[in-house]
């Protein structure tokens, strides 16, 4: 393992050596190391095999932001090996070759099967026979691919923690300017929080021998204040709200001023072979050599269009790295860096740029000329024998947050950038992303932008506008005469018939970009989705200029009128459990349902309730209730309190019929129906006193019955105030011929049929226990509905249970309601389902003279014959069809199947369906089709159970 | 009749139990009976849950604090329980009146004085309905309280957002609830009872990840500080 000599800046601590493997190999790096860095220390230059045609591919970026380093790591696919810090023990594999990756069986792709694949192939073949492409898929996405999930893996139960973070300034990158716009915002008193994707702020200060300014910027931060957040990446910006996922933790900033800092991207050059293993960017170079000690290469030859490569050639040489050469672009400019170059033995070739790379899996020989205008090699190309080329084609700003937050990018070509402009209000940028890249320039705008964002928000005073008007007109005096830069060609070739990339993620080269515009794919936007280009993990970070260049060449369109595509989150790949976040799911319990856990009851969902499905007997628990007494929790009931003067008048408004002719003390049953006279919820009203109501509605429309009342009384402003106490209220319904005799015993209520009738509602003490009682019947037999405090109910229920009544969860009340054709709202009606199609045309009241919500419709629907009814079917074969099975008639489905069950009680198959008017009569047969089965019911009309109300009301 | 039977009454041998009751108890709790109700004094190491509200986070069941409900024209509730502004509570004799909407208010109060109060306010033309048994509450407190509560509700509890008295209604572990911040680190959640399983669960997470726990009453602070335990 050969490292450079060590050096003030360096991340490794050489007195940590940490062992790990690579594809079961053991290796060795050192703390502070990347994955990537102490492989390619180790000799290591291919890191992975590419998605189409599983090409080698080698390190790129050294920064996390290609996908040329996807490693899996102890089973967990698509790490990043440029930016995984090294850990002892780690287990790394590489991902998408068979049988290894130095061999790689699918590679035959790209010799054989370039001309079966072209952009779009997918639309085109294999697409006959059709019953074949199952097959043809599950080839094609085992061909390709980024890895593989293993059923297993601790990520499958990763809880990201979400962390909501309001500050007054997000600032979205730790390099200079984000460290400058970050401190000059918290030294005038605002709340920061920054986030920087790299192990540490600093950026490329940290490469670039300024890492004593880097943490000394860092530093003073942190002192003021300001909440750094390291390897946290900005995934996108939501309207304000910037997502930012730091390992196990996904933050939402939500800040009143944002500053992107978010610089800008080294980008490709585009030349025959310019994919292989040794071919990397001149920045990714020297973070290998600069904080990992790593040489990218024995013989390092650099070709660069702008004075970044220059620099970093001259960087990597004061590090004691061998550049044999510098191929720049350009014929002129930045002669000081040159003449630097050439004084340090570095052989400088003005005008000339890479025109094809070659060597046998992994760089050997790069071809240097000089090109004309479409990139066509002319002269006398140079080769030159190298195993790394460091390329610098310009940059591409980091804009997509800043365009995602409604910034445009227009293309300026005296920087040869596609340059962000337009903020939106509380949007700035600074540094390299609005073009401010050089140290000192990034410095003062990152100041700046800090400035401004703090004083905009009220911090800070007069000379601090002053000095950042200062500042400003700096910023606008270094930037006046920017550096000459000059735009590779889409394409620089020395005519060899080599691929050429135009991206590495995806496997698409710059014929397949004139393959598409000839196809007719000529707008970005549809060249991106036929070729695919820039939809790779990457994000277009190294692709999309290209990707731009290369149109423009192919339909003579400038770079501007081209554009770009539309920047979405997220920026950066991210698992989607992060995304899911730790599960939330809300759920209520009553407060008895302890007590049913330790019964051993089924719990199961019922609306946003957790409820006891039975107690693993549905059919004994219903007979209990019909033999002796059963006792079940309907806490879940919606409970209002609705209390005033004109409470009976509202209430009036709100049900077809009639309330406030309720005396104290009494129940009536009610539905409520909508506008158009649909039903939407049904309960009881029980008139407490003369101004005091107490409503009951479904478990599941409690919430909605108090919006829908809460509504129309803004509207109506009556004297009267509505309380929903649903989640306070307990309730529970005693029931059975045993019931009177158990509350009896428990209350010193007289609870004599005389003095405690059915539709009765009585206050008063029952174990001890305030309750009110409701003598209603939904399981059809003698009932008392006891509603108490939630805090004082399983005293009550323990009490009653402790008396012989046997707890019956919702399947057996089901059964038990069924006999009785006690309907439930939502599954015995629908949408379009009126009183009158539910049998339930009784409870309108259409002489009553108080207007009320949706009379109107009802009394259209009152002239006319509902278009279904709702019955009760008896299934004499013993079938029970299933709920949603479809009536017929002579093929023809008439209607359908509510609810059935199988009675214990009459031991006969029954239920409710809707079915035309004319089988609404006793004795009617109709024909249900269930699931292809023909079963044959008659119709009956009146309840299974005690038809007449007897028992009920006993 | 009357609403009687919304009010908990709870005794020594019966007492009123929260929405935490089952949760608690499952945690170790050790409970006593106060004023009618099951409360919880510690988890059985009173000095670590002190130790958890000085340096982290600390959760306590106050779900028998008595909350009134306050319905009257925006002058009635004005004349009748003082002015307040939107969005701040004020301590008054050892109770929080909390603005919900002009004609709407939230008093919590020791349970002692919860009756008294009710029908004072209803001499004075106040509708009032006891929500005690409705509403839970949860007092999450210590220096990372904000971080807890940041795991799971968006509600902006920095104090120039939310300041001492401050009280906000809003989605809290994505259900309907209310905040009021009682002191620089105390808060107070008040979330619907029937959530009470889901929200000691969701609590208990977000703390423990911050190295909280849950604490007795007895680990808050001095019993004058805790007007109703």
């Amino acid at each position: 393992m050969s490292r450079l000599p060590q050096r003030e800046g360096q991340r490794i601590d050489r007195s940590r050596p940490l062992g790990f493997s690579f594809d079961g190999k053991p290796r060795q790096g050192f703390a502070g190391d990347t994955i990537a860095s102490a492989l390619y220390a180790d000799g290591q230059r291919v890191f992975s095999r590419s998605f189409k045609y599983h090409r080698k591919r080698g390190e790129i970026c050294g920064c996390g932001q290609c996908a040329n380093s996807l490693v899996t790591v102890d089973g967990a696919p698509g790490v990043r090996a440029c930016a995984e810090p090294l850990a002892d023990g780690m287990a790394v594999e590489h991902q998408n070759a068979w049988p290894s990756l130095e061999f790689d069986l699918m590679a035959a792709t790209d010799r054989f099967g370039s001309r079966l694949t072209p952009p779009g192939f997918y639309y085109k073949t294999f697409i006959k026979p059709r019953r074949l492409w199952p097959y043809y898929e599950r080839v094609l996405r085992r061909a390709a691919g980024l890895g593989r999930l293993p059923r297993r893996q601790a990520e499958r139960g990763w809880e990201t923690e979400y962390r909501r973070r309001h500050c007054d300034v997000a600032v979205i990158g730790g390099g200079v300017a984000g460290l400058a716009a970050a401190l000059r915002a918290a030294e005038l008193g605002a709340d920061v929080v920054l986030c920087d994707e790299d192990i540490e702020p600093g950026g490329l200060l940290l490469a670039e021998g300024a890492h004593e300014q880097a943490r000394d910027l860092a530093a003073r931060c942190e002192e003021a204040g300001v909440e750094i957040l390291s390897r946290a990446s900005a995934l996108g910006y939501f309207d304000g709200l910037v997502a930012i996922w730091q390992g196990d933790t996904l933050h939402q900033v939500r800040a009143d001023r944002h500053v992107a800092a978010t610089g800008a991207i080294e980008q490709p050059l585009i030349f025959p072979g310019n994919d292989l293993p040794g071919v990397m960017l001149s920045g990714g170079a020297l973070r290998l050599a600069a904080l990992y000690a790593v040489s990218p290469g024995e013989s390092v030859v650099v070709s660069t269009c702008e004075r970044r490569g220059l620099e970093n050639a001259l960087l990597l040489h004061n590090l004691g790295v061998s550049v044999a050469a510098v191929a720049d672009l350009r014929r002129e400019g930045d002669e000081e860096l040159c003449d630097s170059l050439r004084a340090a033995g570095i052989e400088v070739l003005r005008g000339t740029t890479a025109v094809g790379a070659s060597g046998r899996g992994q760089l050997a020989k790069v071809t240097l000329a000089a090109v004309d205008a479409r990139g066509r090699a002319q002269g006398h190309p140079r080769e030159i024998v190298c195993d790394c080329l460091a390329v610098c084609g310009g940059a591409a700003p980091a804009s997509s947050l800043l365009l995602q937050a409604g910034a445009r990018a227009g293309y300026e070509p005296g920087a040869n950038r596609f340059l962000p402009g337009e903020f939106p209000p509380g949007v700035n940028g600074a540094g390299a992303v609005i073009g401010n890249e050089d140290p000192a320039s990034a410095l003062l705008s990152g100041s700046l932008a800090g400035a401004e964002s703090a004083l905009a928000l009220g911090f800070g005073g007069a000379e601090d506008r002053a000095r950042a008007e200062d500042e400003r007109g700096r910023l606008e005096a270094a930037t006046a005469s920017p550096s000459p830069c000059l735009a590779p060609p889409a394409l620089a070739t020395d005519g060899r018939s080599e691929k050429a990339f135009v991206d590495l993620d995806e496997d698409v080269t710059a014929k397949d970009v004139a393959y598409a515009a000839a196809e007719g794919y000529d707008s970005i936007e549809l060249s991106k989705r036929y070729t695919t280009a820039t939809m790779g993990p990457s994000q277009g970070r190294f692709s999309q200029l290209a990707a731009v260049r290369a149109l423009a060449e192919d339909t003579g369109l400038t770079l501007g009128e081209v554009g770009l595509t539309t920047a979405r989150p997220p920026w950066t790949p991210v698992p989607l459990g992060a995304l899911a976040g730790r599960p939330f799911e809300p759920a209520k319990r009553s407060a008895l349902h302890g007590r049913h856990r330790e019964a051993g009851a089924v719990v199961k969902w019922a609306g946003d309730w957790r409820r006891a499905y039975d107690y693993g007997d549905p059919a004994a628990e219903a007979l209990a209730v019909q033999d002796d007494a059963g006792l079940i929790d309907v806490s879940t009931l919606g409970k209002l309190i609705v209390r005033g003067p004109e409470a009976g008048e509202l209430l009036d408004r709100l049900y077809p019929n009639r309330m406030s002719t309720l005396k104290p003390g009494r129940i009536r049953y009610g539905i409520l129906t909508s506008e158009a006279g649909r039903i939407t919820d049904d309960g009881t009203v029980c008139r407490l006193d003369e101004e005091t109501f107490y409503v009951t509605t479904t478990s599941s429309g409690a919430a909605a019955v108090e919006q829908w009342f809460s509504w129309w009384q803004a509207d109506w402003r009556l004297d009267a105030s509505i309380t929903d106490v649903t989640q306070g209220v307990a309730a529970m319904n005693l029931a059975g011929p045993r019931a009177r005799q158990i509350l009896a015993e428990l209350t010193e209520l007289d609870c004599s049929n005389e003095a405690f009738p059915y539709l009765d509602g009585q206050h008063g003490e029952v174990a001890g226990v305030p309750c009110l009682l409701l003598r209603i019947g939904f399981v059809g037999e003698v009932g008392y509905e006891l509603h108490c405090p939630a805090p004082n109910a399983r005293a009550l229920w323990d009490a009653i249970a402790a008396r012989g009544a046997r707890p019956f969860g919702l399947e057996p009340q089901r059964i038990l309601r069924l006999q009785k054709h006690h309907i439930l709202v939502g599954q015995d009606t629908d949408s379009e389902s009126t009183p009158y199609g539910a049998a339930l045309g009784w409870a309108v009241k259409l002489d009553k003279e108080q207007d009320f919500i949706g009379r109107w419709a009802l009394e259209a629907k009152a002239e006319s014959e509902p278009p279904t009814a709702l019955v009760g079917f008896v299934c004499p074969g013993g079938e029970v069809p299933s709920e949603g099975a479809a009536v017929v008639e002579a093929g023809v489905v008439t209607g359908q199947v509510t609810s059935s069950r199988r009675s214990p009680k009459l031991g006969q198959s029954i239920g409710l369906a809707m079915v035309p008017p004319a089988a609404a009569r006793d004795g009617a047969r109709i024909v249900i089709s269930d699931r292809g089965q023909r079963i044959e019911a008659t119709v009956q009309t009146a309840p299974f159970y005690d038809p007449e109300g007897e028992v009920l009301r006993s | 009749m009357s609403t009687a039977f919304i009010s908990p009454l709870g005794s020594a041998e019966a007492p009123a139990r929260g929405p935490f009751a089952d949760a608690a108890a499952a945690a170790g709790a050790v409970t006593e009976v106060r004023d009618g109700w099951e409360v919880v004094t510690s988890f059985g190491d009173a000095a670590a849950e002190r130790a958890a509200c000085a340096s982290s986070v600390g959760f306590a069941d106050f779900s028998f604090l008595a909350k009134l409900e306050l319905q009257a024209p925006a002058a009635t509730l004005e004349s009748a329980a003082g002015a307040l502004e939107l969005g701040s509570a004020e301590r008054r004799e050892g109770a929080w009146l909390c603005p919900v909407a002009p004609e709407l208010r939230l008093e919590l109060h020791p349970p002692a004085a919860a009756a008294a109060r009710r029908e004072q306010l209803e001499a004075a033309g106040v509708r009032t309905c006891d929500l005690t048994a409705s509403l839970g509450a949860i007092s999450v407190c210590g220096p990372r309280a904000t971080e807890t509560i940041a795991r799971f509700s968006a509600i902006d509890t920095r104090p120039k957002s939310l300041p001492v008295s401050g009280f906000r209604p809003g989605s809290i572990a994505r259900t309907p609830a209310y905040l009021l911040r009682e002191d620089e680190e105390r808060f107070l959640i008040l979330f619907g009872a029937a959530y009470g399983a889901y929200f000691w669960e969701t609590v208990a997470t977000a703390a423990a990840g911050l190295g909280g726990r849950p604490v007795g009453l007895d680990a808050l602070a001095a019993p004058s500080e805790v007007p109703h335990a």
